[in-house]
């Protein structure tokens, strides 16, 4: 498969990805009364608790050791101890989170030696205190929200007696598709136990009094004992080495692992229910059956305006895999494929979507190219030019997105983290059967936005002037 | 209705006992019948304690730098801290050349381990030359975050290599987040950066006319220094150079042929404002141009300044021609605004500078401070040579100045000095303490925490600071405006601005959804059923939880 070379540039133009300590931070808020504090200076923790403020648009609180330049030079122990005093007296968390920033990575401070003397100093020996090395410089969001995860798992689970449900371990999802996979989860009649679930504390309803811990997220003895489950389910067919807590689980107690990829899309969302089928052994029941059929009604009846879609896609690697199965098993082009990160294993898989495809499919952009070209390490001045090169008409990714929208006029359907410039983040809807039908209705309707909004000039200037002009 | 004393300790009760004798001098309740009162601040942030207050590169580059528009601003470190400040300030600009406009860009040399075990020197001056064979700014602005400093990079070495190689003026900046205690560090390191190595750079000598001014402090957030603008042009004076709003390299070269230096967020820029005084000998004035009645008593101030009656009768006439639009619509939001109370906590300048507007409407703040202020900004400037210079405030190298031989020109003589500063806040500010009513509370950098408590004790109509807390006040059923980023909304400065907040606050107040709160299932029986019944009636829609 094509893949743009990187590495000439010491230039990073408008990234396409955040730091690791942010995407560490979502899966604490997943977990049932959980706090987090992160040891560096606080503009870090400042600054990721606007930005995750802004997407889901909910309170999200986040301490930091406000270490200053004393404490560069001399360690910030102090710091982080106190910090974890003052947070644990006002907070009264059931789990404390530590990660570390750029700043404690790179003056070398043990969190984990700091964090086991500071239980025993304080009596707490129990306490689940879970630390999570995340340098900035280290990896992307995406994989200090997997290894967050693992790191959780690694300081909770315990060896438990078989319990029959399973472990649905995801990535970074809307609260909303969190949501869906819970009810499907429910109709196929599955017990499960889902990591991290965000649902309820990042999507909040409305309730009085407020409550500075927002009830919710996975609970710690559901945690503990998913070493007890039947298996795993995890929605991680992207994540390398090291940083799958499926892998973990079934590494440390044998519990069988299946990765899937994100039940978005027609045929994702069918390896999901097929995997629960088989948990259950019961047939699917009529809802499902009636949800899939609408969906299919939806892809029949939109397949013409979606052949013209020729998309860019980008985001974080298993969002992004879902999102370019989605678009192909319904006929837009997926024109280039673009992660913030390495995205090894991406590359491979999206090659395997491409062989399946695209090899025999015509070229809708008139000689800019069939199948996408991939593009790890990517920031929008590649995805801008790749874009323009390809004859690209759709980007689908975050809001950094909106860049292409101004410099090239190219339409941004809004998906995944973080949505800045837009209410609803959390609200996002694109997750089984259902979230996918809206999800494509989506695309389908800005492409004919875009096509209604010029379509008479267009049509004028192709057949009448005799102009050859883009089928758009 | 307010607090007492007995209240806030009760309060701060819930705090380990080290934190409740820490905070404590950072809260004020406010007792107008004292001639003086202290407030803590400019101190470190507890850990743990969840502050709204960011680093000293967030306001380096994030606030300072960022709004200018011809710089190319290359962070160099890790990815996250430049992803951070990509377009969050909604400082606007406009573009005069596309081809020197650079806000929508973010340039980072995102530094991977590798850079940080053997140093981002070389990545660092291979982006410079990049950024300059593909954009040839006006200039080049490299600022720092943490590992930079820690490892040892020499950042200023680089640029000015760089600068030589390419004939760019290219500047570094040693803003890393640890340095300071705030936002402010970053501002001091941002500006000394600006005044050493831009004001004065240009080649004017004199001014295009004697009513020249810059406007110091206003970083045009959703468009405030266009509304200004307009007036002061419309007036008769000319902008030099707006630091850094909509700002540039450009117009930032010249800023020395001024005749005066207009300051509106004291906090950011007070030290640039003192030493163009003693370089070129330009005084500056503080004003304030949120609010009508700030507005028009600013105007009305740097007509004093320049004494020259022509002036005068045009400042009247703009005033007088303003006031006639936007007095008949402020009125029907003053009706509704009548009454209220506000929280107003922001920045280092605007928790002070919001109050007379609200004033105007007749929103009473009964809670005010600042996330990142210094002493002086409550206290007025009579405090600042009894503040302590300490461990933190240290680090920040300061900026000595001596009257520019050439281009040194006093404005203003002594005699003339004294007599003005009879009349108009010439080089001076009096802080916001002096200025709110007894029993409101003064909150220096407020927290997560106090935020809630004060919120629920107080009760406020409307709840005005940024995005992290806005929600907090959401989740407790309480309108909220940012005054940092507006919400999308703005200008508010100046008199169309007015209008603009006026009409955005209200807003917030007669919303529908307040009314939905409540379930109608969970509706007690009203014991004076009727009295409340005819209140509703007489507002219809427009009624709110009282
Ligand atoms: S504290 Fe340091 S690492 Fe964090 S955002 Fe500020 S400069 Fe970046
Ligand atoms: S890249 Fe590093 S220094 Fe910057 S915000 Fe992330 S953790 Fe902090």
């Amino acid at each position: 498969m094509e893949e743009q070379a990187v590495s000439y540039r010491s230039v990073n133009e408008n990234p396409c990805h955040m730091c690791m300590p942010i995407g560490a931070i979502l899966p604490f808020k997943g977990v049932e009364r959980s706090m987090v504090l992160i040891h560096g200076s606080q503009g870090c923790s400042t600054y990721m608790r606007r930005h995750i403020s802004e997407h889901f648009n909910e309170p999200v609180d986040v301490g930091s050791s406000s270490l200053n330049e004393k404490g560069t030079v001399y360690g910030g122990e102090a710091n982080l101890k106190q910090g974890l005093d003052n947070l644990i007296k006002i907070y009264h968390p059931s789990l404390i989170g530590v990660l570390t920033t750029c700043l404690a990575e790179t003056i070398g401070e043990d969190i984990d030696r700091i964090g086991q003397e500071y239980l025993r100093e304080r009596k707490m020996d129990n306490f689940p205190l879970v630390t999570v090395p995340t340098p900035g410089y280290g990896h992307s969001h995406s994989e200090g929200f997997s290894l967050a995860v693992k790191r959780i798992l690694a300081r909770l689970a315990r060896k438990s007696p078989s319990h029959g449900r399973i472990n649905v371990l995801v990535p970074n999802i809307s609260p909303a598709d969190l949501r869906e996979i819970k009810r499907l989860l429910e109709i196929m009649g599955v017990r499960y136990t889902l990591l991290p679930d965000f649902s309820e504390t990042l999507d909040a309803p409305f309730t009085s009094p407020y409550h500075k811990i927002p009830s919710g997220g996975t609970g710690l003895n559901s945690i503990r004992e998913m070493p007890g489950a039947i298996a795993t389910l995890q929605m991680g067919v992207t994540l390398e080495e090291g940083f799958s807590p499926g892998k973990y689980l079934e590494e440390e107690y044998r519990v069988p692992l299946f990765n899937l990829p994100l039940p978005i899309g027609l045929e994702n969302t069918d390896t999901f229910i097929r995997s629960l089928q088989k948990v259950t052994g019961a047939p699917v029941p009529e809802i499902l059956l009636k949800e899939r059929g609408r969906l299919l009604d939806a892809m029949v009846d939109a397949h013409k305006y979606n052949f013209a879609g020729r998309c860019i896609i980008f985001g974080e690697p298993e969002l992004v895999y879902a999102m370019a199965g989605t678009c192909l098993e319904n006929g837009v082009t997926p024109v280039a494929v673009a992660t913030g990160g390495k995205g090894a294993k991406l590359k491979t898989l999206l090659q395997t979507l491409r062989d399946r495809y695209a090899a025999d499919a015509p070229d809708t952009g008139n000689g800019k190219g069939v199948g996408p070209v991939f593009l790890p390490e990517a920031d929008f001045d590649i995805m801008r030019r790749t874009a323009r090169e390809r004859g690209a008409n759709l980007a689908i990714g975050h809001s950094g997105g909106k860049y292409l929208t101004e410099k090239e006029g190219i339409p941004l359907v809004r998906m995944g983290f973080p949505i800045h410039d837009r209410v609803g983040g959390q609200r996002i809807f694109s997750a089984g059967y259902a979230g996918t039908t809206v999800f494509l209705d989506r695309i389908t309707n800005t492409l004919l936005e875009r096509k209604l909004s010029g379509y008479r000039e267009r049509i004028y200037r192709q057949f009448y002037r005799g102009k050859k002009y883009d089928l758009v | 209705m307010g607090l007492r004393e007995q209240d806030i300790d009760s309060i701060l009760d819930v705090y380990p006992a080290k934190v409740k004798r820490n905070r404590k001098k950072h809260i004020l309740l406010r007792d107008t019948a004292l001639e003086t009162q202290e407030i803590e601040a400019n101190a470190r942030t507890i850990p743990g304690i969840i502050s709204n207050r960011g680093c000293a590169f967030a306001g380096c580059k994030g606030v300072v730098l960022g709004p200018l528009k011809d710089f190319v601003h290359i962070v160099h470190g890790p990815i996250g801290c430049a992803y951070y400040t990509w377009g969050t300030r909604r400082n606007k600009a406009r573009i005069e050349d596309p081809k020197q406009y650079f806000l929508n860009y973010c340039f980072s040399t995102d530094m991977q381990e590798s850079d940080i075990v053997f140093g981002g020197e070389k990545k660092l001056a291979g982006m410079i030359d990049e950024v300059v064979e593909t954009f040839h700014p006006n200039a080049i602005a490299v600022t720092a975050t943490c590992p930079v400093g820690l490892i040892g990079d020499d950042i200023q070495a680089v640029a000015r290599e760089a600068e030589k190689r390419h004939g760019v003026p290219v500047m570094a900046f040693n803003c890393e987040g640890y340095r300071g205690v705030s936002q402010s560090a970053g501002h001091h390191i941002a500006n000394n950066g600006l005044m050493e190595h831009v004001i004065g750079r240009g080649d004017l000598e004199e001014p295009p006319t004697r009513f020249a001014v810059n406007m110091l402090g206003e970083y045009n957030i959703g468009g405030d220094s266009w509304e200004i603008e307009r007036v002061l042009r419309d007036i008769g004076y000319e902008v030099i150079a707006v630091m850094t709003g909509g700002g540039s390299f450009e117009t930032l070269k010249n800023a020395h042929v001024a005749n005066l230096n207009l300051v509106q967020c004291h906090r950011s820029i007070n030290y640039i404002a003192d030493m163009l005084e003693k370089k070129y000998g330009t005084p500056w004035l503080k004003i304030n141009f949120i609010g009508i009645n700030n507005t028009i008593q600013s105007l009305r101030n740097m007509a004093v300044y320049f004494g020259d009656a022509k002036l005068q009768e045009r400042t009247e006439e703009v005033i007088a021609r303003e006031m006639s639009r936007v007095e008949p619509v402020l009125e029907q939001y003053r009706k509704i605004c009548q009454g209220k109370t506000a929280f107003c906590f922001v920045g280092g300048s605007r928790g002070h500078n919001y109050q007379g507007i609200f004033a105007e409407l007749g929103v009473e703040t009964i809670l005010a401070g600042y996330e990142f202020a210094h002493r002086d900004d409550y206290e007025g400037r009579a405090i600042i040579p009894q503040i302590k210079i300490n461990a933190d405030n240290q680090n920040i190298p300061e900026l000595t100045v001596e009257p520019d031989k050439k281009r040194f020109r006093m404005k203003v003589s002594p005699e003339k000095m004294a007599e003005l500063q009879e009349k108009i806040p010439l080089c001076e500010y009096k802080g916001m303490i002096v200025e709110m009513q007894s029993s409101s509370l003064i909150v220096d950098d407020l927290n997560h925490f106090e935020t809630e408590a004060f919120i629920e004790r107080l009760k406020p109509d409307i709840f005005c600071s940024g995005i992290k807390d806005k929600y907090v006040a959401h989740k407790m059923g309480v309108p909220s405006k940012q005054l940092h980023s507006y919400d999308y909304s703005g200008p508010y400065y100046g008199f169309k601005g007015a209008v603009k907040f006026a009409q955005d606050i209200t807003m917030g107040f007669v919303s529908p959804t307040w009314n939905y709160i409540t379930p109608p299932w969970k509706n007690k029986p009203l014991l004076k059923g009727d009295v409340q019944k005819e209140e509703v009636q007489n507002v219809g829609l427009y009624t709110k939880r009282t």
